[in-house]
């Protein structure tokens, strides 16, 4: 009887960074339906992937059991051998090469307990710094220039701060398809008089309602970030005081903003000097402006300078620390700011706690010695598969698919010694792997996550994991005591105890508070409400700090290729190419093209591409679409059959390492030709 | 039959239910009301309707239909067991879209697994004597009084509830609590409800599905859905909203399942050949009210719309409003 009971369990979404909350349906343990909960962020609301969430948890290609690998086969094994050969086979890689040829890979979709036992597993019992998450794949840029401008690298405001502002730019973010919830408040504040500047080479749903949309060419958002700012300059609508009281380096950056006068900006962005005139006027005028961006912003070789010409057209207006004001990266999965915030970072301990700081304090608190030296971050770990890395463990991700250059990839983790992924479906990872762990999903398991706001929620156990999968923070914690570390787990409950004692942002987050609601970090004890608005009375390094960055030179290609998502798909697939309904809306996929392009080259709705790079080559059909330029391409990456990142390159950004994965330049051919 | 219960039996009276039944009632979980089974909680009973309707007990939006499982080339099946229930606290308007997906799942082709689980739920109905802001039952003749349909109607009067019977089964559930009640008389319900109608006229005089028809083909629905994200929340919540999609998950063995489908996604209406007639967003909007106005009146003989107004509580773009028709 019990076991047949309908019953509704709140939860957080699992997809995107947005956090919305949403009650699953159980009966049987099965979900059966998903409605959305009433509270902030989504009030009601639910984007077509949040609705049929109960498409993939119950779906019988679920991962069960152990595996290991016997040969070119997996065959199934018991817990208790999987982890001992695991720690077997790792203690063997330390011995013979040191422990910096360990790396792990944690997971933007585990919860903030499961990431950090992986760091503490990683650090205490590997020996290693060699840590990393997804986010070094997208808001790395972030991390690094508002970190190191501001003082936090992650969203200044809260989500519902928008409904006060009176311009939002936004800025290389798909918000409406990519951030609905967010999306929800920015058309929300429109409503209510708001005025929108889109600025994204594509004409995404958002640029259509826009007051005004600047279409500049991929890759060229600093040109126009700084003739914004030279506008508002020239016009005298910085606001001084702000400037003298919070800031510094303004004076230095004055005679390089000069140069980039809206004409330069035309000639680079191609966008016409007048409208960038006007959005200059439009941000530099209002009262509290917001600048919302994403992937479009960070993903390139030069995200960290992108992020900074942000960083200084918000610092000279004064649009920080104020309601309605701030900087909104968009973080893309349910839990990469808390991964980040759990110290899933070469760099960092949890709370973005610096090694060569707070070393002592984490040998203290693990009563062990704890390694010194930096590690490497996730695409150095994989380039240096198979010769310095040795043996890697990789908590759901799917870098097979989600890398830049995926042939290399491949090479990378198929030359390892021994590579463990945890998961919850089958991937093009797993394939590779020697070992593979079940994992329990989002549905299954206590935990917490923080979502893009900064706001720490939790997630709640609807339905028993499927066979023996187990939720990642047991794995860990088993593997840690194998290491000899003892960690007296009971529940993921008690792993947050531990975080709050050992990281101030988190200080005053237990799931006692959090069954009553979300919390903002930083939260530093339990009487402390938490902290929507950021840098309210002042920053944290005193002063924020200005600094120029110049626009990088643009090769004129034929074709740029402009890589993102779908709105019915997340990321490499694994989850929503498994919903059939997700499925059928985009069953494969596609490459936006200008019909102009289209028409010079004979190519017509559906016609089979090949797209080359000198990377790669796949094979995608074109879809002919007013919404991209001429000259430009886009496609979405989360295809196995065209998968978009055999084309991307290995170009890092010097600051934060994050891969080009945003654009490429691409020949295209018809496939009959 | 008609029968005064003290608020303080009720409780009681669903107990006695429950030795027969597994009782489904609104619950507070977190701050807000969810049908799920009940095991004695204080119910939600001055909440907002749940946003899932109950219509989706009868028609899961996710369900396995049978279980496949192969052995030597052979398939064997299982199919779910269906457990008898009863619903409380159901309101009118969702009565009236259970009526209405009767006459579309009962008729030929004959919906198996509905009827089997129609024929094992009993319903007890609540009439409205608060409704809601988003509320507009009355306009469209669904509310907030039930007529039939139930087993049972409780009408809150205040200090006590009148019981009305409406089927063999609610007498029968009646008389297992036969102590607890007391005969009574449907004078002060019939002011209450006056009073309640009115209150739900009054918000919107002008509402009503003829003035609802004719403006159909006057809205501008390309603006109206400029916002519109296609999100299929307002057909995931409508209570009259049965489209579904089967799929075969899992080989060799594994289940087949049916999926709630919304006909505001686009691959909904895209044809093998991949043209699609309703490519755009107004275009599936507008056929999406035509369907509930004008075509299912003409299939089932009710109005395809209750006024529960959930379509509107989920709208990501605020763009299901009753503003629309004024």
């Amino acid at each position: 009887m019990q076991v047949m009971a309908l019953d509704a369990i709140e939860t957080t979404c699992v997809y995107c960074g947005c956090g919305c909350g949403l009650y699953l349906h159980v009966e049987n343990n099965k979900i059966i339906a998903v409605t959305p909960s009433l509270k902030p962020p989504a009030r009601g609301r639910l984007c077509a992937k949040g609705w049929l969430l109960h498409g993939f948890a119950n779906h019988p290609d679920r991962l069960r059991e152990p595996l290991m690998r016997r040969g070119d086969r997996h065959v199934q094994t018991s817990w208790s051998e999987a982890l001992s050969f695991i720690a077997r086979s790792f203690d063997e890689i330390k011995r013979d090469s040191g422990p910096d040829a360990l790396a792990v890979l944690t997971s933007a979709k585990a919860t903030n307990e499961e990431n950090y036992l992986l760091m503490k597993l990683c650090r205490a019992a590997l020996g290693t710094n060699n840590i990393d998450n997804v986010a070094r794949l997208c808001h790395a840029p972030t991390l690094f220039a508002l970190g190191s401008s501001l003082g936090s690298g992650s969203m200044t405001n809260p989500i519902a701060s928008l409904l006060h502002s009176d311009v939002i730019m936004i800025i290389g973010s798909n918000t409406t398809e990519q951030h609905p919830a967010v999306a929800l408040h920015i058309m929300e504040a429109r409503r209510n008089g708001a005025r929108i500047v889109a600025v994204d080479p594509r004409r995404t749903k958002m640029a259509k309602i826009a007051d005004l949309h600047l279409q500049l060419r991929p890759g060229t958002d600093i040109a126009l970030l700084n003739a914004i700012l030279s506008i508002v300059i020239r016009e005298g609508m910085i606001d001084e005081e702000f400037i003298r009281s919070r800031t510094e380096g303004f004076v230095d950056i004055l005679d390089h903003i000069a140069e980039y006068t809206p004409e330069v900006a035309e000639r680079i962005c191609g966008v016409p000097a007048g409208l960038i005139h006007d959005a200059a006027v439009m941000y530099g005028g209002a009262e509290a402006a917001a600048i919302v961006y994403a992937m479009g912003i960070t993903q390139h070789a030069h995200g960290t300078d992108n992020v900074q010409a942000i960083v200084n057209l918000a610092l000279a207006t004064g649009n920080l620390g104020r309601d309605g004001s701030g900087i909104y990266p968009l973080r893309g999965h349910q839990n990469v700011q808390g991964a980040c915030d759990m110290g899933a970072l070469p760099d960092y301990y949890t709370g973005y706690q610096k090694i060569s700081e707070f070393r002592e304090k984490f040998e203290g608190a693990w009563d062990v010695e704890l390694p010194a030296s930096q590690g490497m971050t996730a695409v150095e770990i994989m380039s240096s598969a198979g010769s310095e890395i040795r043996g890697m463990y990789i908590s759901g991700e799917n870098p097979a698919l989600s890398y830049p250059d995926s042939s290399r990839i491949r090479k990378s983790l198929e030359s390892l010694d021994l590579l463990v992924v945890s998961e919850i479906f089958p991937t093009e990872t797993t394939r590779m792997a020697d070992v593979v762990l079940p994992i329990a999903s989002f549905a299954e398991k206590y935990g917490t996550v923080t979502s893009t706001e900064r706001k720490v929620q939790l997630i709640r156990k609807a339905i028993d994991p499927p066979g023996n999968a187990l939720p990642e923070w047991v794995v860990a914690a088993r593997l840690l005591e194998i290491f000899g570390i003892s960690s007296g787990y009971d529940t993921s409950a008690d792993v947050m105890r531990e975080i709050a004692a050992l990281t101030p942002s988190y200080g005053g987050i237990s799931h006692e508070r959090l069954e009553r609601g979300g919390i903002h970090w930083p939260c530093p004890t339990q009487e402390h409400h938490g902290t929507p608005v950021l840098y309210r009375d002042g920053f944290p390094r005193g002063r924020a700090v200005f600094r120029h960055v110049d626009q990088r030179g643009m090769e004129d290609e034929r074709f740029t290729l402009i890589i993102g998502r779908s709105q019915y798909h997340f990321h490499t697939g694994s989850m929503t190419r498994r919903v059939c309904i997700l499925e059928r809306e985009v069953p494969e996929a596609f490459v936006d093209m200008n019909p102009r392009d289209a028409a010079a080259l004979g190519i017509r709705n559906g016609t089979g591409l090949i797209l080359e790079s000198e990377s790669g080559t796949i094979r995608a059909r074109a879809r002919l679409s007013d919404d991209v330029r001429e000259g430009m391409l886009f496609m979405p990456f989360h295809f196995r059959e065209s998968p978009a990142n055999m084309l991307t390159e290995w170009q890092l950004d010097r600051f934060s390492k994050i891969p080009a994965l945003k654009m490429v330049s691409v020949s295209i051919r018809r496939e009959d030709a | 039959m008609m029968f005064f219960l003290e608020k303080r039996d009720l409780p009681e009276l669903l107990r006695r239910a429950g030795a027969f039944f597994e009782i489904i009632a609104p619950v507070l979980i977190n701050g807000e009301p969810q049908l799920v089974s009940w095991r004695g909680e204080d119910l939600a009973l001055s909440a907002p309707n749940p946003l899932l309707p109950p219509t989706r007990l009868f028609l899961p939006p996710r369900e396995t239909l049978f279980t496949y499982l192969q052995e030597s080339g052979l398939y064997t099946f299982e199919v779910p067991e269906v457990r008898n229930r009863l619903i409380f606290g159901l309101r009118p308007c969702d009565l009236r879209a259970l009526s209405l997906l009767d006459r579309i799942m009962l008729a030929e082709p004959f919906d198996e697994l509905y009827s089997k689980r129609r024929r094992s739920t009993a319903i007890i109905a609540l009439n409205c004597t608060e409704p809601d802001e988003s509320c507009f039952c009355a306009q469209m003749g669904a509310g907030p009084e039930a007529h039939e349909g139930f087993d049972l109607l409780l009408t809150d009067l205040g200090e006590r509830y009148l019981l009305e019977t409406g089927s063999p089964a609610g007498i029968m559930l009646a008389r297992a609590s036969e102590e607890l009640l007391e005969r009574g008389d449907d004078v002060e319900k019939r002011k209450l409800m006056r009073e309640s109608r009115d209150r739900i006229m009054s918000a919107r005089p002008w509402l009503s599905p003829e003035r609802m028809r004719s403006r159909l083909r006057e809205i501008d629905w390309r603006s109206l859905s400029e916002e519109c994200i296609s999100c299929g929340g307002c057909s995931f919540v409508c209570p009259t909203c049965h489209c579904f999609t089967i799929a075969d998950l899992g080989l060799p063995d594994g289940e087949r399942i049916r999926c709630a489908d919304s006909c505001i996604l686009s691959g909904f209406h895209r044809m093998a050949s991949g043209a699609n007639p309703k490519a755009r967003a107004e275009e599936r909007l507008s056929s999406w009210y035509m369907e509930k106005l004008e075509h299912m009146p003409v299939r089932t003989g009710l109005l395809g719309c209750v006024g529960c107004g959930r379509c509107d509580r989920v709208c990501f773009s605020g763009l299901h409003r009753t503003d629309i028709f004024r």
